[in-house]
């Protein structure tokens, strides 16, 4: 598998140089493995294993691997990986940009996407946010403002 | 303003047709972040923002947007973004590397702060950045076996 970008190709994993993926904290690598292939056509590569391996889904121009939450390990001491504590405090997130919003928000919702609202037109942009099974929230915008 | 091809798929930002995925980072400062990402990885800043729309990046195979943190909006009307507690980590950029040694090298030597030096583990070999917001940013290299570790 993989992706071109002005002559330069990028592999999952790489042979050389970096591929970028989005890491998310689930609690079950089979439900949101199947959550992102069954609403957006994600292609599930690896569900993980019994021994602590991540589950891999390519889904576009990235790659998402989950994975369940985990106290600290040797290469991040301090650091705890969970599902979210209040799916209302954000950082980050995965936004989604697409070409036609009502067309995405129609099939979507169709496949059992939970939107917060209709797309809303705001500056530069028509957005709509998605709740995935674990409360993060992802982005779906259509930029209005094209040059 | 720029395509990726992957199995003869085109993705462009903004997409002409279908999605392209990006990744949303709130920060402090647009510019800050914007000048880091540059500097360590050779992100392209595609825009600064212009102190309402945010920052525009493009880095390898995705798009990654940057702006202030904020109270509701209309369409998220219960969230609130702000920058994250460095300890409390749900979700976060994963760069997968051919040679995890080089890049630990050479992006340590452009200033980015890696929490330890590459360690072994089951399937890879790793190690983890904090960006200028304290965003964790892991650093993976696959063992050959391994193809999805």
């Amino acid at each position: 598998m993989s992706v071109q970008i002005e002559q330069k190709s990028y592999e999952m994993p790489p042979r050389d140089g970096f591929t970028i993926t989005l890491f998310i904290t689930v609690a079950d690598i089979n439900r949101s493995a199947e959550f992102y292939e069954k609403v957006f056509g994600g292609r599930i590569l690896s569900r993980g294993d019994s021994k602590g391996a991540s589950g891999h889904i390519q889904i576009a121009n990235t790659w998402l691997i989950v994975n369940v939450g985990g106290g600290p390990t040797p290469d991040k001491p301090r650091t705890t990986l969970s599902v979210l504590d209040d799916p209302d405090k954000v950082s980050s997130f995965m936004n989604i940009r697409v070409a036609d919003i009502q067309a995405c928000y129609k099939l979507w919702k169709s496949r059992g996407a939970q939107f917060i609202t209709e797309p809303i037109s705001k500056y530069g942009e028509i957005r709509c946010y998605i709740r995935d099974p674990d409360g993060y929230i992802i982005e779906v915008g259509q930029s209005t403002d094209l040059t | 303003m720029n395509s990726v091809q992957i199995e003869q798929k085109s993705y462009e930002m903004p997409p002409r047709e279908g999605i392209s995925i990006a990744h949303f980072l709130t920060v402090a400062d647009i510019e800050r972040s914007a000048r880091y990402y540059e500097k360590v990885f050779g992100a392209r800043i595609l825009s600064l923002g212009d102190g309402n729309a945010p920052g525009y990046l493009q880095l390898a195979n995705i798009w990654m947007i940057l702006n202030v943190g904020g109270g509701p909006t209309p369409d998220k009307p219960t969230v609130t973004l702000s920058v994250p507690d460095p300890n409390h980590i749900n979700s976060f950029m994963n760069f997968r590397v051919a040679d995890i040694k080089a890049c630990y090298e050479l992006w340590k030597s452009r200033g980015a702060k890696f929490i330890t030096e590459p360690i072994p583990k089951y399937g890879e070999t790793r190690c983890y950045i904090r960006d200028p917001d304290g965003y964790i940013i892991e650093v993976g290299q696959s063992t050959p076996e391994f193809k999805y570790g």
